[in-house]
């Protein structure tokens, strides 16, 4: 309707300022006058109505301004000419006109196409994880087709009755994602979406995926790396701390069956058998903790447990019973919520390495409550730990340097176990120390009020899997 | 017993209960088994009691069994055999460079450490030497320079022949790339391996029956030994 309008002004205007030119012109020459117009509308309106305002000129300046002058008749058949070469000059006009406007109308939508991309790709390849990228994704594509809600699900997904799925494919062509958009939209519209969109989008979202493919790869990668570290440990772990008691019991085994042995060496000799595979079967266990710990099988069976019974049993299990442990608990502390069981494997692990590194003075261990949770320390008077040394002393088969006729004699993994199973629990292990001062194992396990059990905390042992 | 005295082994290991079973095990063998705890007090002995061979673990509490080896080595040419539990080549190499003359992996046989030892006292005090020398089916005369494998001469090229003399003068005894080297082929060869390589090769070709008897031992990576 603007259209039109605009049309008839203009050409009242063109047909107005023709009068003024008449004395300056001869009259037929004038129909110049007109053509600003019927580019205008064109440019703006399209090739139909630009047509129209080239005949609405030609009738007007017939009726306006040719001899006679207030009537749709020509007297000199030469103006007949010039009114015709008018007509097509203006119509051509039109077209050209029509073919620029539909020209930038395109360019407009493929620029706004390229934007979309453009934005779809900062969206999904930008960092952030592909499936939380693909709801905003798909909000910019809803905006900028001007539709309804839009979804992107991950894999093949079936329309409903209010939306249409459409398949996104990567470059190989098969479907990684389903497009869902509104069932009804606008032709022009569907036309833009299937030509232009779809592939982008499915080629974008092909991409992220395999992005995330290669993240995760990379991320195992490292894991597998780590995990590689802590193998080649263990076997040189075994290599040796296995080897040494088999050795000695194989050793033993062959000099028993010796005809020239006094009474004493044959017990010397069954002691050291029974010894040895005391020893053997201790570190079998530790090894067996451990691997439990890294294939994440150790769960905890949560039950109420007096820590004041688990430092008893935990003590009175250590392989020299005459280790001096002193174990004070403060009245107060109540009952906590954990595997008496693998709590009593943490607490053996840190006395025998205390009692080991206390060169034969007394090892202390405090339990109290400190808030919502209970604080058991260790405190051996060793030759301390310094800092170096402190960061990895929680590291399987990491062994203090060599000091004195103990050195050397730990598996290397009682530290690591202990971490293992304090952490399965939900709670932490830190250690004290400074150099000449001995050190404090410090653990700290959460406290929950009876009856009013919380929910159970999400926990992974921190030790390389 | 004889009233020959016994040769005196040192024993160097930081587990009692290993001295102690190896203490039996080298007395039933007709040694005497001189103990030590670490490598200060091998050394004391070793300086005191003078033993006839050592036996020493690479693991011990004050320096290493390599370092022992190479201090014993400055100033005594007595048999010297590793104990070593780590299994890794390259210890076991370090050690055999510093000046020990064979090793055995823990656990050991006792058998078989009491045979190394013996074919490394032999290399200290060798019989008198045969001219014929016969390993079941194989006869080597180092006189006239002939070997033949059950009765039937095989020829040998003079460095496969002077390969196998080295070899089987020293049976048992674990001969290492460098010692034959050097031996057979002369300084400035000590490193070439894989010449060595070859001429075992063709030297077992020519010996050892197919899928038969096998005289030569491989230790890998480290030497040959002729089989006791």
């Amino acid at each position: 309707m603007i259209g039109i309008a605009v049309s008839l002004v203009l050409v009242a205007i063109a047909t107005a300022a023709i009068y003024p030119l008449k004395h300056l012109a001869p009259v037929v020459s004038l129909s110049v006058v007109y053509l600003p117009a019927v580019l205008l509308v064109s440019a703006y309106w399209g090739l139909p109505l630009g047509l129209a305002t080239s005949l609405l000129s030609a009738a007007a300046f017939n009726f306006f301004h040719l001899p006679p002058t207030g009537r749709f008749t020509i007297a000199d058949s030469r103006n007949w000419v010039a009114l015709g070469a008018f007509t097509v000059v203006a119509a051509t006009v039109s077209t050209v006109a029509e073919l620029a406007r539909s020209r930038a109308l395109e360019a407009d939508r493929r620029r706004a196409e390229a934007d979309l991309a453009a934005a779809v790709a900062r969206d999904l390849l930008g960092g952030s994880e592909t499936e939380s990228a693909l709801a905003a994704a798909a909000r910019r594509v809803a905006v900028a087709l001007g539709i309804g809600p839009v979804a992107i699900e991950l894999g093949t997904v079936e329309g409903d009755r209010r939306r249409r799925a459409l398949e996104l494919t990567g470059a190989d062509g098969s479907q990684v994602a389903t497009l869902l958009v509104p069932r009804r939209i606008p032709a022009d519209t569907e036309q833009r979406l299937e030509v232009h969109v779809v592939p982008a989008l499915g080629a974008l979202v092909a991409i992220a995926l395999r992005r995330d493919a290669l993240q995760s790869e990379a991320v195992e990668t490292a894991a597998l790396r780590r995990s590689d570290d802590v193998k080649t440990a263990l076997l040189r772990a075994v290599s040796h701390d296995l080897r040494t008691p088999v050795t000695a019991i194989v050793a033993a085994g062959h000099a028993l069956g010796s005809d020239s042995l006094t009474g004493g060496e044959r017990a010397e000799l069954s002691t050291a058998v029974v010894e040895e595979g005391e020893r053997l079967a201790a570190l079998v266990d530790k090894l067996l903790d451990l691997s439990r710990l890294q294939a994440g099988r150790a769960e905890p069976r949560r039950d109420w447990v007096s820590l004041e019974d688990v430092l008893h049993a935990a003590s009175e299990g250590l392989s020299e019973p005459e280790a001096n442990v002193r174990l004070t608990v403060e009245p107060d502390v109540p009952p906590v919520r954990a595997d008496a069981a693998h709590l009593e494997r943490a607490f053996a692990n840190l006395l025998e390495n205390a009692v080991r590194y206390s060169g034969g003075l007394p090892v202390s261990v405090q339990v109290r409550r400190s808030g919502p949770r209970v604080v058991a320390r260790v405190v051996d008077q060793g030759p301390g730990i310094g800092a170096v040394e402190r960061a990895r002393i929680f590291e399987p088969f990491y062994r203090g340097p060599a000091t004195g006729r103990e050195a050397g004699t730990g598996s290397g993994l009682g530290l690591a176990i202990a971490r293992g199973f304090v952490e399965a629990n939900g709670g932490t292990i830190t250690v004290e120390s400074l150099p000449g001062q001995g050190s404090s194992f410090v653990v700290t396990l959460p406290l929950e009020q009876p009856g009013q059990p919380q929910p159970e905390p999400e926990h992974e042992p921190a030790l390389p899997t | 017993m004889t009233a020959e005295p016994r040769p005196r082994v040192l024993v160097v290991d930081d587990e009692q209960q290993i001295l102690r079973a190896l203490r039996v095990i080298l007395r039933d063998a007709g040694f005497e088994a001189l103990p030590a705890g670490s490598a200060e007090e091998a050394l004391d002995i070793a300086a005191t009691r003078r033993p006839d061979a050592a036996i020493v673990d690479l693991v011990l509490p004050d320096f290493d069994g390599v370092e022992l080896s190479r201090r014993l080595r400055e100033w005594s040419d007595m048999p010297l055999i590793v104990l070593s539990a780590v299994g890794d080549e390259d210890a076991k190499v370090r050690a055999l460079a510093a000046g020990a003359d064979d090793y055995v992996t823990k656990p050991f046989g006792p058998r078989e450490l009491v045979a190394r030892l013996q074919a490394n006292l032999r290399r200290i005090a060798p019989e008198p030497e045969e001219a014929v020398i016969r390993v079941e089916g194989l006869e080597v005369d180092l006189a006239r320079r002939t070997v033949s494998v059950d009765g039937q001469e095989v020829h040998l090229t003079p460095t496969e022949f002077d390969l196998l003399r080295l070899l089987i003068r020293n049976r048992g005894r674990l001969m290492t790339h460098r010692d034959l080297l050097l031996s057979v082929w002369g300084p400035g060869y000590g490193e070439d391996t894989q010449v060595l390589r070859a001429h075992i090769a063709n030297l077992r070709r020519k010996i050892e029956p197919a899928g038969g008897r096998r005289y030569i031992r491989t230790d890998p990576g480290v030497g040959y030994r002729f089989a006791l």
